[in-house]
């Protein structure tokens, strides 16, 4: 009997430090996610790991917010300058995609941490 | 013990545990919120001076300081605005001059000092040339060399007639038009830190459409980590700085350009040609406690070219640092920022000039 006690203590304790490590690593992270602003007012939030292509009519113009690999970046858009396009890929928290004509910025609010506070650019 | 009150206490005892470890990780959490550095700063976004602007501050006062930020940076746009006709510089290049707000005399008279500290590199009469390119309204083309010869002869800041004391500036040659652009968002954002500092916050950012400048340290109490923006490469960055109330202003021919002819040009005119500027570099970074002078000399630089540039930093050294990116990849840092500057490519060729 008092072995039978110590195994099943041990199954206990096994099983509360699994619980533990999947609440730690798997229940705190819900993933990236950017939020598209248009003119200051929040348009949208989409998550990174779905792959979508969101397009934004606005009265200022056309671009399409297009989320692969959880990495997101604009095509598109009929901006004059392009800029918005040339951006590259954004993934990480705080990094932004800006389309100054069509007043269209795209913000990961919560991804991959950066390791700087600002880009100087 | 009956089984049944076994399995009792054994569930029990389950429900503890886990009760713990959930503990221990909420214990965590708010262990570490309790800490400044994962204070959420308040912040606001806006669009003016023709760019992307967010500013932040950290502590009581955060809120009200951005607030008096963004109103402070709307008023700046709409006295040096160009595009505006009813702006301060839009009145002045309609009258051949005039009386200047503080600002603009403060603006002037940082303007006329970097024309003679450059040796004429910097120079705000540029204008009639920009306008001529199409970078003050996107309209982008190569101009004619007749057209650009008669903009250059207007392309000359002694010929301003500029009295500090009196706030008084007069055009002594007709058709001379001039732009703050060089040093307005350098200007603003020094003037946003100021306000801070007025208002008691001792941890803030402002970021000017890429021109940083950060308000004393973050709240944790270490550096500002700022990134430097690969010239080549939109999604990666040449290194980072780490620093204290200073600006980092970057400038390079990858911020604005239009290709014509299979050929780029890019904004950075060079007031000597007219042409953009073709020194070897492709992008100067400047630190310094002056945002103005920061922004002045970031394309300042640019336009002087590696060698020039050093020799400018020697005899100021104490107003400023700089990372110059060469067009093969070469990083030129002045000696100031040897412990504070680390490049994101362990492999990258970084020479420091002293
Ligand atoms: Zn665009």
């Amino acid at each position: 009997m008092k072995k039978k006690d110590f195994l099943i203590a041990a199954a206990v304790l096994l099983l509360a430090g699994i619980l533990a490590l999947v609440f730690r690593f798997a229940g705190g992270d819900p993933g990236g996610s950017v939020q598209v602003k248009v003119d200051g007012r929040v348009a949208g939030t989409y998550a990174l790991v779905e792959e979508q292509r969101v397009p934004f009519d606005t009265k200022y113009g056309h671009n399409t917010l297009v989320i692969e690999g959880g990495k997101a970046h604009i095509e598109d858009a009929d901006c004059p300058d392009h800029y918005c396009e040339q951006q590259g890929e954004i993934s990480k928290t705080g990094e932004t995609l800006v389309c100054l004509p069509h007043k269209l910025v795209a913000e990961v609010i919560t991804g991959e941490a950066s390791d700087v506070d600002v880009v100087a650019k | 013990m009956n089984s049944w009150k076994k399995y009792i206490a054994l569930l029990l005892a389950l429900v503890m545990v886990c009760a713990m470890a959930l503990a221990g990780c909420a214990g965590k959490k708010s262990g570490s919120e309790n800490t400044a550095s994962d204070e959420e700063p308040y912040s606001r976004d806006i669009f003016a001076m023709d760019t992307y602007m967010t500013v932040s501050a950290y502590g009581d006062s955060g809120e009200k300081a951005v607030d008096a930020a963004v109103k402070e940076i709307q008023r700046l746009d709409a006295l040096l605005s160009t595009g505006k006709e009813s702006s301060e510089v839009s009145e002045l290049n309609g009258n051949n001059g005039g009386k200047l707000s503080a600002d603009t005399n403060a603006l002037m008279a940082a303007a006329l000092d970097l024309y003679e500290s450059t040796d004429h590199v910097f120079d705000i009469t540029i204008y009639p040339v920009m306008k001529l390119w199409g970078f003050t309204d996107q309209n982008y083309k190569v101009p004619s060399d007749g057209d650009l010869k008669a903009a250059l002869k207007l392309v000359d800041a002694s010929t301003l007639d500029y009295d500090k004391e009196k706030k008084s500036v007069a055009f002594t040659v007709g058709g001379t038009q001039i732009d703050f652009g060089g040093i307005a968002k350098g200007y603003t954002s020094a003037s946003v830190a100021k306000l801070y500092r007025d208002l008691g916050v001792t941890s803030g950012l402002v970021n000017l459409g890429g021109n940083v400048q950060a308000v004393g340290f973050k709240p944790d109490g270490t550096e500002w980590r700022i990134g430097i923006q690969d010239p080549v490469d939109a999604e990666s960055m040449l290194g980072v700085v780490s620093i204290h109330d200073a600006a980092v202003i970057t400038s390079g021919g990858y911020e604005r350009n239009f290709e014509e002819d299979g050929v780029m040009y890019h904004h950075i005119i060079d007031p000597s040609t007219g042409y953009p500027a073709d020194s070897g570099l492709i992008s100067v970074s400047i630190v310094s406690e002056d945002g103005t002078l920061a922004d002045g000399l970031s394309t300042s630089l640019f336009i002087m070219g590696r060698e020039k540039a050093a020799e400018y930093w020697r005899a100021h050294k104490k107003d400023f640092d700089f990372v110059l990116c060469e067009k093969d990849g070469t990083l030129v840092v002045s000696d100031g920022l040897r412990d504070r500057f680390s490049p994101i490519d362990e492999n990258a060729k970084v020479e420091y000039v002293s």
